[in-house]
């Protein structure tokens, strides 16, 4: 089933389906609306692409940033990234 | 070849042991500046190898060619424009697939290229074995394995770069995309080769599809047509995968970079989870990581204070001792006052901060950051920094305004975006630095009380909190989030950290120096040519009618702009006692003391921060920090006045 990356347990791990942050194009034509593209790119950039597997060691307390392991490396992402990228989880 | 001077550029992800070589490679010879007009750094140096003169640029740590940061431009623009005659990636083989993508980057801008794949030490703890010949064979550009740490690999580097070089530079290979990509790679490139435009056709086309900003821009003023015929190319990636076509062109590059590290590595991962792993766990624990946490930093800060302040002291007495040589060679007239009271105090108030705190300051954040532990404390911190509109990261460089101010703006250079790094230095010199400290507690803490000296720190604490988030939404862009890498702990390499340093040491220098020496001097002239009390009478209105202070503290807060421990030291010797609450005439009570206080604290960022300002952002923003936060600074001051008075 997809559900956000936020959504997972600790250890749990999924396959990166989408991320949703607006487009820039969307950010041209309805402003606000895709104001965080550039994030999509860092987070691309940083190797969470579609198809990706990803797997959450845990998160920092109080609504905290969540460490992940992908592409075979430990990256801190802030909870509210994490929350828009949807992940398929077999549970 | 008859050019014997060269440009080699380092080029690699951060954290992957890019300065160490770099270190290794050109010793002491090198210098670190800006990238002209940019808040991003440029470490150079020179080495003498073979008869040739080799000119090493250190790039910024990057993970990405895109524009997400400035970073990222200044380095694609050093490449493609520049031309460097040789790039030296510095790849992580134990995180070889993120650091390959970053080298296919490199390689579509096809200058010539050796890969120096570093830490394969590190990747062997971790069970991963690296068959080098065989990346070089996939890759076409020659691979070095390196412990830079060790100097191992390094002088081979060099000379298979200068190889490389005399050779005659060979292009590195292009790795081909999918077909439906590459067909339309194919189609772009041959228009964009028909005009004239810096950077590679092939990479001019990619970066098309994956429409990036800058080069859009620049393409849309040579010919917007090429713009259009890229936009129908997209679309049709976009048509064919259904997602983006940035996304597609990334996935694929990670796909390959993927595909060449599952081929070249073999992973046997250790049985028991080495110390390291361990100590990550713990360190970034849900309820250790913070008691953990809490008593390093509080260890730190205790030990950089105790040996600050007893250290300053110390140097204080050592150059103040060199008044009566000053008085006997220059004489006690105006002249001799000008040079003690204005060049040598300034240098003393330059070097009592700078040695005392700033060295073991600098010193113990690289410590941190090379060891990795600072990316842990970002990673706990992250959501309380959200509170003020930052992220995580931004810890480091508020943490260093505790010590000096000015090493927390340059530390702002962390922040990825020019925004970020706005408002990250806006709160940083918001922040109480030691000096700030020095008054709060010696002034309140001694004559008011401690509980009000707290108090004070709760405020500033709240109006941080208050202003970050007032500035967070009034500037325009996108908002902050933390996407961080934390790289495995190692043992911090000393020379690297004590050299980093020794050079943000000289550049503090500098900056700070020449700017506390003339304030210094313009203050004394003011003093030595009577204009001090004609000042302090037109600031009363301000000083004596809005915050019920004697009209003296003008004076004393004029002098504050140097370093901000001088308006205590300059009230001293303005009454002729350090005990503030017993002068007859005086009317100096624990309410004025609380208002001088919160005003030091809050009233301008000192010269030398004032300085680093201009330097990393400009005159104009600089001058709208410092102005803002003078009028803030009286304005919370005489509020908490006729709070205060309401109170008693």
């Amino acid at each position: 089933m997809e559900l956000r990356l936020t959504d997972l347990r600790d250890g749990e791990s999924g396959i990166i389906t989408s991320i949703k942050i607006g487009h820039r194009r969307a950010h041209r034509e309805h402003g606000r609306a895709g104001r965080r593209w550039g994030f999509r790119r860092r987070l691309e950039d940083m190797g969470l692409t579609p198809g990706t597997r990803v797997t959450v060691v845990k998160s920092a307390p109080f609504r905290g940033p969540l460490e992940v392991h992908a592409r075979g490396s430990r990256l801190a992402i802030g909870r509210r990234m994490a929350e828009r990228i949807f992940v398929e989880v077999k549970r | 070849m008859t050019k014997s001077r060269f440009i080699v550029v380092l080029a690699g992800n951060a954290n992957v042991g890019k300065s160490v070589i770099f270190n290794h490679l050109t010793g002491l010879h090198q210098h670190i500046g800006n990238w002209p007009g940019k808040t991003v750094e440029k470490a150079e140096g020179t080495l003498h190898f073979r008869g040739h003169t080799i000119d090493i640029i250190d790039l910024p740590g990057i993970y990405s060619l895109s524009t997400f940061s400035i970073e990222e431009l200044v380095s694609r623009e050093y490449i493609a424009v520049e031309t460097p005659d040789v790039v030296i990636n510095v790849v992580d083989a134990s995180v070889l697939e993120r650091n390959l993508f970053f080298t296919l980057q490199l390689m579509e801008l096809e200058t010539p290229m050796v890969v120096a794949l570093n830490q394969v030490d590190m990747a062997k703890k971790k069970g991963i074995e690296i068959n080098y010949k065989k990346l070089e064979k996939t890759l076409g550009v020659p691979v070095i394995p390196t412990v830079a740490t060790r100097g191992t690999g390094v002088y081979e580097l060099l000379q298979k770069s200068v190889e490389t070089i005399e050779k005659g530079g060979e292009k590195p290979h292009q790795m081909k995309y999918g077909d439906e990509i590459e067909k339309r790679i194919e189609g772009l490139s041959e228009i964009v080769k028909k005009v004239h435009y810096p950077y590679p056709a092939r990479w001019t086309a990619i970066k098309l599809l994956e429409k990036d900003e800058q080069v859009e821009r620049e393409i849309r003023e040579i010919d917007p047509e090429i713009l259009s015929a890229a936009e129908k190319s997209a679309r049709e990636i976009e048509d064919i995968h259904g997602h983006s076509c940035s996304t597609v062109i990334t996935s694929e590059r990670y796909e390959i970079a993927g595909c060449i590290a599952r081929e070249v590595q073999h992973i046997a991962p250790p049985i028991k989870p080495p110390m390291r792993e361990r100590l990550h766990a713990l360190t970034t624990h849900k309820i250790f990581g913070y008691p953990i946490m809490a008593i390093a930093l509080l260890a730190i800060f205790s030990s950089i204070f105790a040996f600050g302040d007893y250290t300053s002291g110390l140097l204080g007495d050592l150059l103040y001792g060199l008044e009566p040589i000053f008085e006997s060679i220059f004489g006690a007239e105006i002249v001799g006052k000008l040079i003690w009271g204005g060049v040598m105090e300034g240098i003393i108030a330059g070097v009592t901060i700078a040695l005392p705190y700033i060295i073991p300051f600098y010193l113990i954040l690289y410590f941190l950051e090379d060891s990795g532990y600072l990316s842990r404390i970002a990673f706990l911190l992250d959501n309380v920094m959200h509170k003020i509109g930052l992220h995580g990261k931004a810890f480091i460089p508020v943490m260093l305004s505790l010590g000096c101010n000015v090493p927390g703006c340059l530390g702002c250079r962390i922040m990825e975006t020019e925004r970020e790094r706005l408002l990250t230095a806006f709160v940083v010199t918001l922040v109480p630095c030691a000096a700030t400290t020095v008054i709060v507690l010696g002034l309140v803490g001694t004559f008011v009380g401690v509980q009000w000296a707290l108090a004070l720190y709760i405020i500033n604490l709240l109006i941080i909190f208050l202003l970050g988030r007032l500035a967070f939404k009034a500037l325009p862009g996108e908002p902050t989030a933390l996407i961080m890498e934390m790289h495995d702990y190692r043992v911090p390499h000393l020379q690297t950290v004590l050299k980093q340093t020794w050079f943000r040491l000289m550049e503090f220098i500098k900056m700070a120096f020449p700017l506390i020496i003339v304030g210094s001097l313009l203050i004394k002239l003011a003093d030595v040519t009577d204009l001090l009390n004609p000042i302090a009478s037109v600031l009363s209105p301000m000083t004596v009618t809005w915050l019920g202070l004697p009209a003296i503290t003008g004076i004393a807060l004029i002098f504050g702009v140097l370093r901000k421990e001088l308006t205590l030291i300059m009230l001293a010797t303005l009454l002729g006692t350090a005990d503030f609450a017993h002068v007859p005439n005086f009317d100096f009570g624990p309410v004025q003391m609380i208002v001088f206080a919160l005003v030091t604290m809050l009233y301008i960022p000192c010269i030398a921060t004032i300085a680093a300002l201009v330097r990393e952002f400009g005159w104009k923003k600089a001058l709208f920090i410092t102005v803002f936060e003078i009028v803030f600074a009286i304005l919370v001051g005489g509020i908490a006045f006729r709070l205060l008075i309401l109170a008693q």
